[in-house]
């Protein structure tokens, strides 16, 4: 006993200990439900056999059902497009903003910390925002298109199916511009000053210079930056809450979202957790990418 | 061009983009502050003719906003304790090993972290209703956010652990210190400053945490701010100044600390996230 407390307090049981607590909470709060999800995927579940483990297991068929269904293919479309317009957009601008600041004025790293603030608001306060923002009659961006002469007659951007998941893209693009351009601005700091000065003697030009120095050195980050972008995309589930609720039929769900609906709206915990395990999957592939991108930071 | 003068353009600028970029934020207080009328006028005016400085009173009055505040406390609390008093452990250990396990763990720490809370909330909460947790769904909401939020956390404390210098921990033994001894005599407290930005950062995200707490809690009393919110965006509602207001009293704590704190954070951020 004595030497087991000593274990503890100073040896190989410390660092053992300290390891073991957090990695078997983790292992009963995350690992044992990512487990059960798939066990559920293949069993019957409805709000009677909720309480039990004795469920009967129906093999693929909540597979079968799934892909049967006529949502299943407009939603997975709606996913794709949702996570590559958002991920376009926020690149896009965080780009942009990144190399704007990166040009180096008084004050530029100031303002550039402004631009963090989206990163750490509540989810549902930003969906409430933009909810109001494009809002059809009174909404304030539809005036200063209408101003700007862009459209004739307002949008309504949560009710009409053509635009719905489009509002929810705006959203998100403005919610996802800190993170792109904060991770970028430190992939471009760490590019040596002295590879431009020595391709300015060399006469090339601004353009040039971006496509022959600042792009390769950024694959990496870029890499990173995308599967990154990519992973919290598809955990973006607050502003449809707040937006369009995933509708009008269905125009603007997405996997993640309407995995949850089926849950908890639809109270078919099977089929929720069908969708999850095939979302799940696509997450996966992302994050390995991702930690392939960042090994030599995560080794050390 | 001058050098001077292309300062000021750059500044004028980027002083412009900042303000596209916060505009959202503008609108949110503006609005909060104008008539039930003002706020439908068109054109919409960038400034309250006549700023209704009573809403909040009677927002906080009528939504019982005190009451979603604290419970979005009570659980962002649990949470963080919870995260740090477990993470910090294994982030310790994690960073002053290298080795294949270290690999293995942090692999799947990486792993956990991608997880998104609707996916997991289906099992989490059949499971949970089986285990009787729900009985008890703040506490759940707190286990859940914990388990989300805390390899997000190992990942942030061990770089910060990874700066703070092995030699002096061995100093510490060879002068006679148990390996407990210098941990919470040496390492804890150099490492104490990434302990506290990254635990913060984690607050703030589980003070705005949404599906968990929508789809655990049911009794109205202990919902916490985020669902407040939620239920009070009906899909016809007009009322936009008071849920604007109501916004404005629930993001403005945390962007106090945000604006008290940027430098801090902003290094946290980056140097958890990319290297």
């Amino acid at each position: 006993m004595r030497r087991f407390l000593l274990s503890i307090s100073d040896g190989r049981g410390f660092d053992i200990g300290l390891v073991s607590v957090p990695l078997a909470f983790l292992f009963a709060m995350a690992g044992l439900p990512l487990i059960y999800n798939i066990v559920m995927s293949f069993q019957e579940v409805d709000m009677f056999s909720l309480g039990t483990f004795a469920r009967p297991f129906v093999g693929f068929k909540n597979y079968v059902t799934l892909f049967s269904l006529p949502e299943t293919w407009p939603i997975l479309g709606n996913t794709a497009v949702f996570v590559i317009a958002s991920i376009a957009g926020q690149f896009t601008i965080g780009f942009g903003l990144a190399l704007f600041f990166w040009t180096g004025f008084p004050g530029s790293s100031w303002l550039r910390g402004l631009f963090l603030v989206s990163w750490i608001m509540p989810g549902l306060v930003v969906g409430a925002i933009w909810n109001w923002i494009l809002s059809g009659d009174f909404g304030v961006l539809n005036y200063i298109l209408r101003e700007s002469g862009l459209i004739s007659d307002n949008i309504f951007w949560r009710s009409d199916p053509d635009f719905s998941l489009w509002a929810v893209v705006i959203a998100n693009i403005w919610l996802g511009i800190s993170f792109n351009m904060i991770l970028l601005s430190v992939g471009l700091s760490a590019i040596s000053q002295d590879l431009y000065e020595a391709a300015e003697l060399d006469g090339a030009n601004v353009i040039q210079r971006f496509y022959t120095i600042t792009l390769p050195m950024m694959r990496s980050t870029i890499g990173a930056i995308i599967s990154l972008g990519l992973i919290f995309t598809l955990q973006q589930f607050d502003l449809f809450a707040a937006i369009t609720a995933g509708g009008p039929n269905n125009s603007s769900n997405v996997a993640q979202y309407w995995a949850w609906d089926l849950s908890f709206r639809q109270y078919d915990f099977a089929q929720g957790a069908t969708v999850s395990v095939i979302m799940i999957v696509f997450v996966m592939i992302a994050s390995v990418v991702y930690v392939r991108s960042t090994r030599h930071e995560v080794r050390g | 061009m001058n050098l001077a003068l292309r300062d000021k353009f750059m500044l004028a600028a980027a002083f412009l983009l900042a303000a596209i970029y916060l505009f959202p934020l503008y609108w949110m207080y503006v609005t909060a502050l104008k008539t039930g009328s003002a706020m439908f006028a068109s054109p919409p005016s960038l400034w309250p003719s006549d700023p209704q400085w009573g809403t909040y009173g009677s927002v906080w009055e009528s939504r019982n906003v005190g009451r979603y505040l604290w419970n979005s406390l009570v659980i962002a609390s649990g949470a963080v304790s919870l995260i740090v008093i477990l993470g910090t452990g294994c982030a310790y250990v994690l960073a002053r090993y290298r080795n294949v396990w270290v690999d293995i763990g942090l692999f799947l720490i990486l792993m956990l972290q991608v997880l998104p809370a609707s996916l997991m909330i289906t099992p989490i909460f059949v499971g949970f209703s089986q285990l009787g947790l729900l009985d008890y769904p703040r506490t759940a909401v707190i286990l859940a956010i914990a388990a989300k939020s805390m390899p997000f956390f190992v990942v942030l404390v061990r770089a910060t652990f990874m700066s703070v210098p092995m030699e002096l921990e061995e100093a510490a033994l060879v002068d006679g210190n148990s390996r407990l001894g210098a941990f919470f005599n040496i390492v804890l407290p150099l490492a104490r400053n990434g302990i506290l930005v990254s635990a913060i950062l984690i607050f703030m995200q589980a003070f705005g945490e949404f599906v968990y707490s929508k789809s655990m809690i049911q009794a109205i009393e202990y919902q916490p701010a985020s669902v407040g919110l939620n239920s009070f965006m009906g899909p016809n509602t007009n009322e936009w100044n008071n849920i604007m207001a109501y916004a404005a009293m629930y993001v403005t704590p945390i962007l106090a600390t945000f604006v008290l704190l940027q430098r801090r954070i902003v290094s946290g951020l980056t140097s958890g996230a990319l290297k």
